[in-house]
């Protein structure tokens, strides 16, 4: 069943689908790529990272620990003019179907001096000597081989491309947030004292591929949240230490657990944060609900605000005045970040960039926000959650869940 | 001999982690010593883990390279990207951490401030991106970078008892999410709901991030058969080869193993040929897993198989993950077999008509030749 969550919103006029056009999606991030390369006067872009290949060629690859992601790494080569991306990699089977064959090569090793001779040689077959390329991590293979290029960071290309979603993009965000919420909905179900952490990374990975995610993205968090500060790991803030590390930690009878996951499908992520109560037959304190309560309002006061136009500034402002001038976010994070082919991408809101970038950082159609703010009641711990908005052209649209059980949204 | 398990016992830790990871920064620190290094910055995850041993959030994927760990010579200190000390092991202090930050300027700040940092000369790294190459160059003006991939990938190579402790822990993991798959496969599941059983039972057992989610793949019965990626929707149907890969990672350390089953039937006459084959293959490999020898016998070895060549990697180490040598895809050939090395071991043929096969073994290189280490029924 297609349900038409989107109610006809759009970006730049085009309404968002209701499940995205994946060929379409990739043609038209590769016409963004190819407006950024002409724009900034850059000759092309070698992506080695696994985010940043799957935004250029949308090439599903399996998920992987990071030594061997690394190794059999795939590496996408996007040249200013070309039609279509360069692929070069081992996992034939998630190669785009429109890729035109001759753009679609066997692995190339950049992290190996044995064989490096075929990177060179595809460089050259794409680029002249000297020619202007965007790189998102150089090995010292390709440090030691390819001085004749002038190499500058691919993030001013990749960036300017990434920050405006296109309807479909938007879409596999959504789809892909919407498979992370059926999974966690099992978990939260099955959440009693006595199981251990990894139990429920164990019941969420497993219902996340029998819904079809492509890939798990992060460690499933489970944090225990301590009553105050000071009973929690030290930080060099001062401030909450949050997200900490998953283990075989056995949860007990009133545990408030902040949850944070999030998946990989078809090469969006997704993020998923609640705040949960280790019990068989959960109900919320008032001091706990008041903490929702007061999340909820801070969500709101942002949201309110929010469409094209808004500066990030105004929106944390927004954020801060809903929480009686107390910052509601964690000192090293954010009270919004961007999601996409990476978890967290910009717009990053209320970071240590500082008032001057929030202040220049203006809302557009086609923007996607991640809140997450906080709430903090220093001896009974605290809230939080992350709600997914998209910037349409009028306003915004909810691409995450309405459900936030134990608590209950007031009608 | 305790055995393998994954509790702490009254008497034992099992793994003695506070002397893994004090032998690997002596090591560490002494490969510097012979290069000459006054300073390592790692971005790699791996690199990280072996130098600083924390336990941080697991992210999936490769991410290109940050300043994660600064490794100094002549303080002997292991600075670690991380604003808590959860996770964080004692030989690490607060004054060793310095924050994540998202203006690159406070980073640099921070970097500066780690003793022994802007007075370095030669500085090595990992991986680099062209602003961090500039953020080193503009800390430390007598900067002389040095490839320390190298160096990292020797100290890696030569395992430790504690280690090699760790990689048998991963490889009972993973033979218990082999065994968890073989209990459930049955026609008519999809791929992905059986990759989702083997993913819960290693995460049941405590260690939720596989090495790769590449698991499953059931392999035709017409037309030709590829070594498939990724788990798929499809319908596993009844008497088809079904290739089962499960790997797993304890305190970060790798181990796999690989196996093919008949999907609620017994094995044909065909399939029963096709594995002979497999096994000749990886048989074959696994003579040639000797010290001394190097990629370039292990290619040798399959093509005396007879087999056409081979459309994955032959062998791949595996340590913090997996490792060089690699051999496979025309690289690796003149990698030495180093003695003490585990190799990961892999052979996949296929037959139209029939499907694939495929068996991974684990192999450690000893001098009396190879022990191989993955237990499950073959």
């Amino acid at each position: 069943m297609v349900d038409d969550w989107a109610a006809g919103a759009t970006i730049g006029g085009i309404a968002i689908p209701s499940l995205p056009d994946m060929a379409r999606l990739r043609a038209d991030r590769h016409a963004k790529l190819q407006g950024q390369l002409e724009a900034q006067g850059v000759d092309g872009l070698v992506l080695l990272g696994s985010a940043g290949v799957a935004y250029a060629t949308g090439a599903d690859a399996p998920g992987e620990d990071s030594g061997r992601a690394g190794l059999f790494r795939s590496v996408a080569i996007v040249v200013r003019g070309d039609s279509a991306p360069h692929l070069y990699t081992a996992f034939w089977d998630g190669v785009p179907a429109e890729l035109p064959p001759d753009h679609v090569h066997g692995p190339l090793f950049p992290d190996l001096d044995d064989g490096f001779g075929n990177f060179v040689e595809a460089l050259h077959g794409h680029f002249p000597s000297g020619a202007q390329l965007g790189v998102d991590e150089q090995t010292h293979p390709m440090l030691r081989s390819l001085g004749h290029f002038q190499w500058i960071d691919a993030s001013s290309v990749l960036g300017a491309a990434k920050i405006l979603k296109t309807p479909d993009e938007v879409s596999a965000i959504r789809e892909a947030q919407r498979i992370t919420e059926q999974a966690m909905d099992t978990v939260r179900q099955a959440l009693r004292p006595g199981l251990r952490q990894t139990d429920l990374s164990g019941i969420f990975l497993r219902r996340i591929f029998e819904l079809g995610a492509t890939a798990n993205a992060i460690d499933p968090i489970w944090q225990v949240m301590t009553p105050t500060r000071a009973e929690g790991p030290w930080t060099s803030h001062g401030d909450l230490a949050y997200p900490t590390s998953t283990t075989d930690r056995i949860l007990r009878e009133g545990d408030i657990i902040w949850v944070d996951a999030g998946i990989c499908h078809r090469g969006y992520a997704s993020d998923f944060g609640r705040t949960w109560i280790t019990t068989a037959h959960p109900s919320p304190t008032e001091r706990q609900t008041s903490h929702f309560t007061r999340w909820r309002s801070v969500v709101d006061a942002a949201r309110d605000i929010l469409k094209p136009g808004v500066s990030a500034l105004e929106l944390g402002r927004a954020a801060i005045a809903a929480n009686d001038g107390v910052k509601p976010w964690m000192e090293h994070f954010y009270l919004a970040h961007g999601i996409g082919t990476d978890s967290a991408e910009m717009p990053l809101i209320g970071t240590d960039l500082g008032d001057d970038f929030d202040a220049s950082l203006i809302m557009g159609p086609g923007m996607v926000l991640v809140f997450e703010p906080v709430i903090w009641d220093e001896g009974y711990a605290g809230y939080r959650s992350e709600d997914i908005v998209a910037v349409t052209d009028t306003g915004w649209v909810r691409l995450s869940g309405l459900r936030y059980d134990p608590f209950e949204v007031a009608a | 001999m305790t055995g393998v398990g994954v509790m702490a016992l009254e008497d034992s830790d099992r793994v003695d982690f506070t002397r893994l990871r004090l032998e690997r920064r002596r090591r560490l620190l002494a490969a510097m010593e012979s290069a000459g290094l006054d300073v390592l910055v790692l971005g790699r995850p791996n690199d990280v883990r072996y130098a600083a041993g924390a336990r941080t959030l697991w992210r999936t994927g490769a991410n290109p390279f940050a300043p994660m760990c600064v490794v100094v010579a002549r303080t002997g200190r292991v600075h670690l990207l991380s604003t808590w000390d959860d996770g964080i092991p004692p030989e690490i202090g607060h004054d060793d951490l310095y924050g994540l930050f998202w203006n690159p300027a406070h980073l640099i700040a921070a970097l500066a401030g780690i003793p022994g940092l802007t007075e370095a000369r030669r500085v090595g790294t990992d991986s680099l991106t062209p602003f961090f190459g500039q953020v080193l160059a503009d800390l430390i003006p007598a900067l002389e970078l040095v490839d320390a991939s190298g160096i990292l990938a020797d100290v890696r190579a030569e395992k430790t008892a504690d280690e090699l402790a760790c990689i048998e822990t991963a490889l009972t993991l993973a033979e218990a999410g082999l065994a968890a798959l073989d209990e459930a496969l049955e026609p008519g599941m999809t791929e992905q709901a059986l990759l989702g059983v083997y993913v819960e039972a290693v995460s049941r057992l405590g260690a939720p991030t596989p090495p790769s989610e590449s698991v499953v793949f059931a392999t035709p019965r017409q037309g030709p058969v590829r070594y498939r990626y990724l788990a798929t929707d499809r319908l596993i149907n009844k008497g088809e080869l079904v290739v089962l890969s499960p790997g797993a990672l304890y305190a970060g350390y790798e181990a796999g193993v690989g196996r093919t089953r008949t999907a609620g039937a017994v094995a044909s006459v065909s399939a029963l040929a096709l594995r002979d084959r497999c096994r000749r293959a990886v048989d074959a490999l696994l003579a040639a897993c000797r010290p001394g020898l190097s990629g370039a016998d292990l290619y040798g070895a399959w093509e005396s198989t007879g087999e056409p060549p081979a459309e994955i990697a032959l062998a791949h180490g595996v340590g913090l993950g997996a490792e060089s040598p690699m051999v496979g895809f025309g690289r690796g050939a003149d990698a030495p077999l180093l003695e003490g090395a585990i190799l990961s071991v892999q052979a996949f043929v296929s037959q139209e008509g029939t499907g694939g096969f495929f068996e991974r073994e684990l192999v450690r290189i000893e001098d009396a030749g190879p022990v191989v280490l993955s237990r499950s029924e073959r």
